[in-house]
């Protein structure tokens, strides 16, 4: 194993919603976009503690037997692919151990030799200003075409902010990006909410986005809605 | 021996002598399949269950207690039968003459027995206290013997919630035995033993085995008697499968009537009685309806069981619990599964008849599961929150494959081995007795050995030091203590049936207990990461404790506390081993609480974790609420890192993780909780008490009862009706932990 270390802000065991099974979120520290209403605003800046790889392995090592059912870890922040050499030594290392790895990134970063050693990926569209439908194309193709070059399976994950991005031509964007890339499925949308608060508070960072309202149930059903009626 | 009853088992060593392993092993059939095959409730059923549920339902309104027969002592011919539907009914007994008429039974005290009936607006016949007037109850012995320093001890509540006022409990009758072989046979069976036993030389030892036979005997012959008040007879073996509930029933009836010990458990019959089951719907004598339906009716009895308690037991007890725990499941030796459809039968009776606390289904889980039974238990979790899961893996080389649950996580070979049951120690109090040089923290009053106060910053090696003089003086007090007790139980409330199921050569074991072992982990790690100092009152006791700096908290699979928590569970279960027991029984600690958590918070000063004077305890070995930070998997494995080996009387964890947490779709959701279980045994946990709820849902229960009449939750080693708890314990379950996600 290489000496290689991380700044990772934690890890937490037992997540059923950030991918299949039961997962352990790697949840590293440092960003390229620092959106202002991101859920984890501990993850922004490349602070933290420092992980060398033998620790987050030791410590994954101690999960194995809960991850049944295609589980397994999910490589998260912040945005992992900031620290892609790490991720890199750290899923060569977990496929030793048959434990799969999948990431959740804003796909910015290109980088094909971590992203040939995933399982999976979950990108989040970013349109919180309005992009159109070709932005879009443009700002995720190079991701995008990686993954559909390595045969990489692709959730597309959009945060729904009500009043920012819950318009017609916001579905009318995500659609456009969508016919592009049809192998990624349908986008599944995510509620925007405020729980995240408390943590802004006390890191004394802005939390811009607390005037808008968190998005219910029948905001998401609304939405999906308008993905399906909405055409090209 | 043989019998007609035996036509079409295969024959064994089980017909040589009592040996209903044996038969288990040769006869059984186990099931892999899926739950397809259940059938649902039949309307006759229903009719019952919804006359029963009236009757809860007056319960709850007259404030816990039906009614209570104040004019007969408990046992088991005290009472002309009773019946819920007599023309419908197809299991029969109750324990008095009414449904929830609850009997009176003196012989662990006679004070308690009367404040209980006093409670509940009721007075205990002349009769009755005249009976006892000059009879020496097991409460009256204990307190003839115990010592200044063992009423200090009980007291201040270092040694808390003691079976010296009411029965014992935990011991599981074989009551199999009855449907097998008849109780003729088990009536010869103990008579050639009294007859061996007399050619002995009379040791003291010998006598009192001599005349415990004695009662075992005379409470074989009663059990045919109240059989016969039924229109039964059991003197043979049963011939088919609702004679062999019918006569498995009876035996469980008895010894609720002769004892109210804490927990009157109820074995592992569904696995020998899938056996009959077999039979019959291979005769075609039974289809699968009926054989749904017999097992629904046994289940409604024994949702019916009831002892006679006091408000103050309550507070330990929270719940009106009965503990009428049935192992389910587990794995034989030989590598087959012990799953069989009775199996599924009785967990699904959860849903032929709703939700409910008793019996206490636990299931005895094993990697080796079928996967389908795996699924289902899941899904019933989901459902119902009205199931625990046992490491069968790790009790199997221990027990064998014919062991079953006491109480909440007790286990025993059934008809071999019974247990002293021996209640707790309060860990968080003895840590404040340590720093406050042998004083109670709330009174001053001297309790143990004096010693120094601590001031200043706390030093973490002079106080383990210091905490390890403490633990060898509580230790050999609290197992004299047990001594004491136990000694008193066998000599004036000897269980006469539960015993008569028994082997009459038992293995015994001591079982000692804990409480506040996440505090007591939590309050020296921060001790020895953050910088704790006491603040000292007027009197020269601890009050509070100023905290600087972060710590390591239990709860997150952080070794540098877990390793804390581990090592003082090991110093006191060793510690515990110094002192001899009464009849040579094997010293046993379980982390358990039930719901007494509350209590002995409520009873303990500020610790230097932070935890506030009178605030709960987290229960059993759970950490404590809000501290838990790096998800559900995290304090799970937290959990499992204490050791079986140093706990043998098991090591108690209650989860609780909100439905949406659990996945998306419903079978990914039944898919992650059963992963979620299996991780956690996997890796060497021991108990699960498994709830699926929205905390939001209990708040509106809470104020709102009527909208949710059977809500069921899991608390401590047992399922609970919410509604039957004090308010504390429901907000301390309120308080507790809900795994969500980020």
């Amino acid at each position: 194993m290489t000496l290689c270390k991380a700044k990772i802000s934690s890890i937490f065991h037992g997540s059923a919603v950030d991918g299949k099974g039961l997962r352990s979120v790697i949840f590293f520290s440092g960003c390229n976009l620092r959106c202002g209403f991101c859920h984890n605003p501990e993850t922004l800046f490349k602070k933290g503690e420092d992980y060398s790889l033998e620790d987050v392995i030791s410590v994954i090592k101690r999960y194995k037997n809960y991850y049944k059912n295609g589980g397994g870890v999910t490589i998260s922040g912040g945005e992992p692919f900031m620290q892609a050499d790490f991720c890199i030594s750290l899923c060569k290392e977990l496929s030793l151990s048959n434990i799969n790895v999948i990431a959740e990134t804003n796909g910015i970063i290109v980088n094909k030799p971590l992203m040939q050693l995933l399982s999976g990926i979950r990108l989040d569209v970013k349109n919180h200003d309005n992009e159109d439908g070709d932005t879009l194309i443009k700002r995720y193709s190079p991701f995008l075409n990686e993954c559909k070059s390595l045969n990489l399976s692709v959730t597309l994950t959009n945060v729904l902010i009500p009043t920012v991005n819950d318009g017609e031509q916001n579905a009318t964007a995500l659609n456009k990006l969508i016919s592009v890339y049809p192998e990624c499925g349908k986008i599944k949308l995510l509620a925007f909410h405020k729980m995240c608060k408390q943590k802004y508070d006390e890191l004394n960072i802005p939390f811009t986005f607390d005037v808008y309202p968190q998005a219910t149930k029948e905001d998401l059903d609304a939405f999906y809605e308008k993905l399906n009626k909405t055409t090209l | 021996m043989n019998f007609n009853a035996w036509k079409g088992f295969k024959s064994g060593k089980w017909q040589e002598s009592i040996d209903v392993a044996d038969f288990i092993n040769l006869n059984y059939t186990p099931y892999e399949g899926d739950r397809s095959f259940l059938a649902n409730s039949t309307k006759r059923t229903d009719l019952i269950m919804s006359k029963v549920n009236a009757l809860f339902e007056l319960e709850r309104k007259k404030g816990g207690v039906l009614d209570i027969d104040c004019e007969n002592v408990s046992s088991l011919l005290s009472y002309a039968p009773g019946y819920v539907d007599k023309d419908n009914e197809i299991i029969v007994g109750l324990q008095t003459d009414q449904p929830l008429k609850r009997g009176v039974n003196p012989f662990g005290g006679i004070r308690l027995a009367r404040k209980a009936c006093e409670a509940y607006g009721y007075k205990l016949s002349d009769k009755i206290e005249e009976q006892f007037k000059f009879k020496t109850t097991h409460n009256d012995g204990v307190f003839n013997v115990y010592t200044d320093q063992m009423r200090l001890a009980r007291h201040a509540g270092i040694i808390t919630g003691l079976p010296d006022a009411y029965g014992r409990g935990r011991i599981i009758g074989d009551y199999r035995r009855i449907a097998l072989y008849g109780v003729d046979a088990l009536i010869e069976n103990k008579l050639a033993d009294k007859k061996a036993y007399g050619e002995k030389d009379m040791s003291e030892e010998n006598i009192r085995t001599c005349e415990e036979l004695n009662k075992q005997l005379s409470f074989l012959y009663a059990i045919k008697e109240m059989a016969k008040m039924y229109g039964k007879d059991i003197s043979l073996p049963a011939e088919n499968a609702e004679q062999a509930v019918q006569w498995t029933y009876f035996g469980y009836l008895a010894a609720i009537k002769e004892q109210n010990g804490a927990a009157m458990s109820l074995g592992r019959v569904s696995t020998f009685l899938d056996i009959y089951f077999e039979r019959d719907l291979k005769l075609g004598l039974i289809d699968e309806v009926r054989a749904q339906e017999i097992m629904d009716d046994f289940v409604i009895k024994l949702r019916l069981a009831r002892q006679l308690r006091t408000p103050e037991y309550n507070e330990l007890f929270g719940g009106d619990p009965t503990w009428t725990t049935e192992s389910v499941g587990g794995m034989g030796l030989d590598g087959r599964t012990r799953v069989t459809k009775n199996s599924y039968r009785i967990l699904n009776t959860l849903y032929t008849l709703g939700p409910a606390p008793e019996p206490n289904l636990t299931v005895l889980w094993s990697e080796n599961l079928p996967e389908n039974f795996k699924l289902f238990c899941a899904k019933v979790s989901e459902d119902t929150d009205s199931i625990q899961y046992e490491n069968d893996d790790l009790m199997r080389p221990l027990y064998g494959d014919d062991y079953g649950i006491a109480c909440c996580v007790s286990a025993m070979k059934i008809g071999k081995q019974m247990q002293f049951f021996g209640a707790r120690c309060n860990l968080a109090k003895l840590l404040l007795l340590t720093l406050n040089g042998g004083k109670d923290e709330n009174t001053g009053t001297q309790i143990g050995p004096k010693g120094k106060v601590f001031t200043g910053k706390l030093d973490y090696n002079e106080v383990v030091c210091e905490l390890e003089k403490y633990r060898t003086w509580l230790c050999r007090l609290y197992v004299n203590t047990l001594n004491v007790i136990h000694f008193m139980h066998d000599k004036y409330a000897y269980e006469k049936i539960q015993m008569a199921l028994h082997d009459t050569e038992v293995e015994r074991f001591m079982a000692c207990g804990v409480a506040g072992l996440s505090v007591l982990a939590d309050s020296l790690s921060a001790i020895k990461y953050a910088s704790v100092t006491p603040v000292i009152d007027e009197n020269g006791l601890i009050t509070d404790f100023t905290i600087d700096g972060d710590f390591p908290k239990y709860g997150n699979d952080d070794n540098r506390v877990d390793g804390i928590a581990v090592e003082q569970l090991n110093a006191f279960s060793n510690q515990l081993k110094q002192t001899k027991t009464y009849k040579n029984a094997i010293h046993t600690l379980s982390v358990l609480t039930i719901t007494s958590n509350v209590v002995y918070g409520k009873k303990t000063g500020s610790t230097p974790d932070g935890r506030k004077k009178g605030e709960p305890f987290a229960p059993g070995a759970n950490p404590m609420h809000g501290r838990e930070k790096s998800g559900a998997l995290a304090s799970l494995n937290s959990v499992a890192k204490l050791g079986y080996d140093y706990c043998r009387d098991g090591i108690s964890n209650t989860f609780t993780i909100v439905p949406a947490a659990l996945g998306e779709t419903p079978e990914e959701k039944t898919a992650n909780l059963a992963n979620m279980i299996g991780g956690y045994f996997a890796n060497g946990g021991f108990h699960l008490n498994v709830n699926v709820l929205d905390r939001a849902k209990l708040v509106d229960a809470m104020e709102h009862p009527e909208k949710y009449p059977n809500i069921t939750i899991r608390v401590s080693g047992y399922a609970v009706n919410f509604h039957k708890l004090s308010k504390a314990q429901q907000l301390e379950v309120l308080k507790r932990t809900y795994h969500d996600t980020l």
